[in-house]
């Protein structure tokens, strides 16, 4: 009987230690199978700066047709969109053989781009749309910091939660130079298009079933020309704004209590919201922020992000200043933060300022509407529209949005409702 | 014996460096030490010039064959003969002379304004306008501060500007004692203190008038306007205690001065307006004031408003693409 025991728990140990561990041993063995086998339909693509002839950016891309089509990201080729006439994009095989590629269609929204070169590909790979199980071990190939054709294992962990646009959470170390590049399984099928890292194994990938939305759309496309685009570009994110602004800051907000003021806070999964209060001994004010922002955002150029909502509260209070001392303080918040990070001649206007004295349902604010206008995508915007709390002598609310790349109309619109959320008691 | 007249010696602007009385005629004039009236001026003959007296009384200056001849006015014709009047003047080389008669009329007396703005030379002026200017200066630190204060730190500021404001007076002081031979020291530091009065209730109300009416560019035209005013202000009162300037010719420098200032500074903010930036251009000023007060626009109105926004954002964007490849 002891003796049965035995030999039961011997093939236990058996059964759940050694197994797994000729699975992990096949794994280890298949990676160099797996770079074999589909690193020949991975390529180099390179931005070209026409006049100096050298590469202005570089990323990944891989054959995904019989006719040659290639996968990319819309970043690895955005300084092509935006200046037509000073780049030219080349692409390079494995066997280190160069040839200009053209864009034959651009998903800003999702980060992709097809092109097109004229030879014919040795093969190609092939998108997987079903879901596969999270765990799953899987390949990502790209040209790391130019380094040459390199792999990275890593692990499929499902899609994000609390996102705007899809994306696959891929931990394994993509780094810059591998944006455009497949993410495979050992059977050789792209789960994914190589797009974000933020660090730590911590990675992004575009689903494929965009890509293959967007291969499918150009799939009749011969020839496009170059300055084409932007239009196109300014177009999806047009058309893209609907589906994250509409009914945003309207009465279904959810609203927090701060102080005396009701203030509009998370309004869509895809925000998140962070809080803070700055209470020292020293200071004889109190300041508490309250921060939500949407984490995704569109890259549009190195300069330029769109679909950004960021919006902040900040409430001073003191119950030891003068008015007129805590009033100083006051302008001051009213005035911080009047510069913005990004932008340059080439791309947007300078800012042009409204400031009023407004009566809203509850009070007088005074307001603040900042924009400037992007000077390469007509019709889409920057705005920071800034309230602040008048009446009370010893409290202040200050409360900042700050929209990017989206229309006047949805300025107008969202600055009315987030002026109209922000309520108080007297 | 009564004089007939003087012959009068003037400088470029005019004014009589010398007075030479004349009891007969004729009267010669030259560079010689022989002469009734000795010019030092080399373009000027040593006998040059006689002044004669006809029989009805009538006088005559005779150019005596000099060099460089004789001048109707300041800068007239050439001529042998001229008939003096009384005041009017004539060159010989690069002097003006004039004779007048001693039944010659004159301006009126002019008003010493000096002694009618005596307030600021009074001794207690200067202390008082310094005192007050201190006080002021100490209550605005004292405002403005967002930190818990002690009085060294409301103090300094204030004391700072004040030693500035003394080197300042003491400057001109020095200039008035060059020019005029009188320190004057005290009634700059009031013009001074006076001055700094003027930036304070400036900048004040330029900051309520911008916070009340947010359309209205306040603290700007402030910022050039008012300032300019106050600069003016202040040189014609250094100039007045500085100077020997008329009132006229005061007012015209402290104008010049004021408008150059606001000039280059216009040309300076005209220069950074016309280049790209980020900065968002807006005034955060808000003051604590009952929410009655104040007046305000509705929420539809702010609205509607940002028409003109998006207008003028639209034109900048057009000429932008027009400039760019």
């Amino acid at each position: 009987m002891k003796r049965n025991v035995a030999i039961a728990v011997l093939l236990f140990w058996f059964s759940t230690g050694a197994l797994p561990s000729r699975l992990w041993a096949q794994a280890i063995k298949a990676t160099p199978e797996i770079f074999k086998q589909f690193s020949e339909h991975v390529v180099k693509i390179e931005v070209v700066e026409s006049g100096s002839a050298a590469k202005a950016s570089i990323g990944t891309g891989f054959f995904a047709s019989a006719r040659g089509d290639i996968v990319t990201n819309y970043h690895v080729v955005s300084k092509l969109i935006h200046s037509a006439d000073r780049y030219r994009i080349e692409v390079t095989d494995p066997s280190g053989q160069s040839s200009p590629a053209k864009v034959l269609g651009v998903d800003v929204v999702y980060d992709l781009a097809v092109l097109r070169t004229d030879r014919h590909p040795k093969g190609f790979l092939t998108l997987e749309t079903k879901p596969i199980e999270q765990g799953t071990r899987l390949y990502s190939l790209g040209h790391p910091r130019d380094l040459g054709l390199t792999i990275v294992e890593g692990t499929y962990n499902g899609l994000l939660r609390h996102t705007l646009y899809p994306k696959v959470l891929f931990t394994g170390s993509l780094n810059p130079g591998m944006s455009g590049g497949p993410t495979l399984t050992h059977a050789g099928t792209v789960i994914g298009v190589n797009v974000a890292t933020e660090g730590e194994q911590i990675s992004f990938l575009v689903p494929a079933e965009r890509a293959l939305a967007l291969l499918e759309k150009t799939a009749r496309v011969e020839n496009r020309p170059g300055n084409g685009f932007l239009a196109e570009v300014g177009q999806q994110i047009q058309a893209n704004q609907a589906r994250y602004l509409s009914g945003m800051f309207s009465s279904k907000t959810p609203s927090i209590s701060f102080g005396p003021y009701t203030l509009p806070t998370k309004p869509a999964d895809f925000f998140r919201c962070w809080a803070d209060a700055v209470r020292r001994k020293e200071l004889p004010y109190v300041a508490v922020t309250h921060d939500c922002s949407t984490d995704d955002y569109i890259f549009v150029s190195s300069e330029q992000s769109s679909g950004i909502v960021r919006f902040y509260h900040q409430l001073l209070s003191t119950a030891e200043l003068y008015p007129s001392q805590f009033f100083n303080l006051y302008s001051a918040q009213v005035q911080a933060g009047n510069t913005a990070v990004f932008g340059n001649e080439e791309e947007v206007t300078p800012f042009r300022c409204q400031t009023r004295n407004v009566q809203t349902q509850t009070g007088k604010v005074k307001a603040v509407l900042c924009a400037r206008q992007y000077v390469k995508l007509p019709g889409l915007y920057d705005a920071v529209f800034r309230v602040a709390t008048l009446g009370a002598t010893n409290v202040g609310l200050v409360s900042t949005l700050n929209l990017s790349g989206v229309s006047f109309e949805n300025i107008e619109a969202l600055s009315r409702r987030y002026m109209e959320s922000i309520k108080w008691r007297r | 014996m009564a004089p007939l007249g003087y012959v009068e010696i003037l400088d470029a602007k005019g004014n009589v460096t010398e007075r030479v009385r004349i009891d007969s005629f004729p009267v010669q004039v030259g560079r010689a030490y022989g002469n009734h009236v000795v010019v030092n001026d080399p373009y000027v003959c040593p006998v040059h010039l006689a002044i004669e007296s006809d029989e009805s009384g009538r006088l005559f200056a005779r150019d005596l064959e000099s060099v460089n001849g004789l001048r109707r006015g300041v800068d007239g014709d050439r001529v042998s003969v001229l008939e003096l009047h009384s005041g009017a003047p004539f060159r010989i080389g690069r002097t003006l002379l004039r004779f007048c008669s001693v039944d010659h009329t004159l301006a009126p007396t002019l008003i010493d304004r000096q002694t009618q703005a005596s307030w600021l030379a009074s001794s207690y002026a200067a202390p008082i306008a310094g005192l007050i200017i201190l006080l002021l200066l100490c209550l605005d630190s004292f405002l403005g501060s967002v930190e818990r204060v002690t009085v060294a730190k409301v103090v300094s500021e204030p004391l700072m500007t004040l030693s500035m404001l003394l080197g300042w007076a003491g400057l001109w002081a020095l200039a008035s004692r060059i020019v005029v031979s009188r320190f004057h020291f005290a009634e700059h530091v009031a013009i001074a203190c006076a001055a700094i009065f003027g930036f304070l209730v400036l900048s004040t109300l330029s900051e309520w008038l911008e916070f009340f009416f947010p359309v209205i560019p306040a603290l700007w035209m402030a910022g050039f306007l008012g300032s300019g005013v106050i600069l003016a202000g202040l040189v014609y009162g250094h100039l007045s205690r500085a100077s020997a300037m008329r009132r006229r010719s005061r007012l015209w420098a402290a104008l010049l001065v004021s408008g150059a200032a606001i000039g280059l500074s216009l040309i300076i903010d005209f220069a950074n307006r016309s280049k790209f930036s980020n900065v968002m251009e807006y005034t955060g000023i808000v003051k604590p004031i009952d929410a009655a007060w104040l007046p305000s626009t509705s929420v539809n109105q702010f609205m509607e408003n940002t028409e003109k926004l998006k207008k003028e954002l639209d034109l900048l964007a057009q000429k932008a693409r027009a400039t760019q490849p």
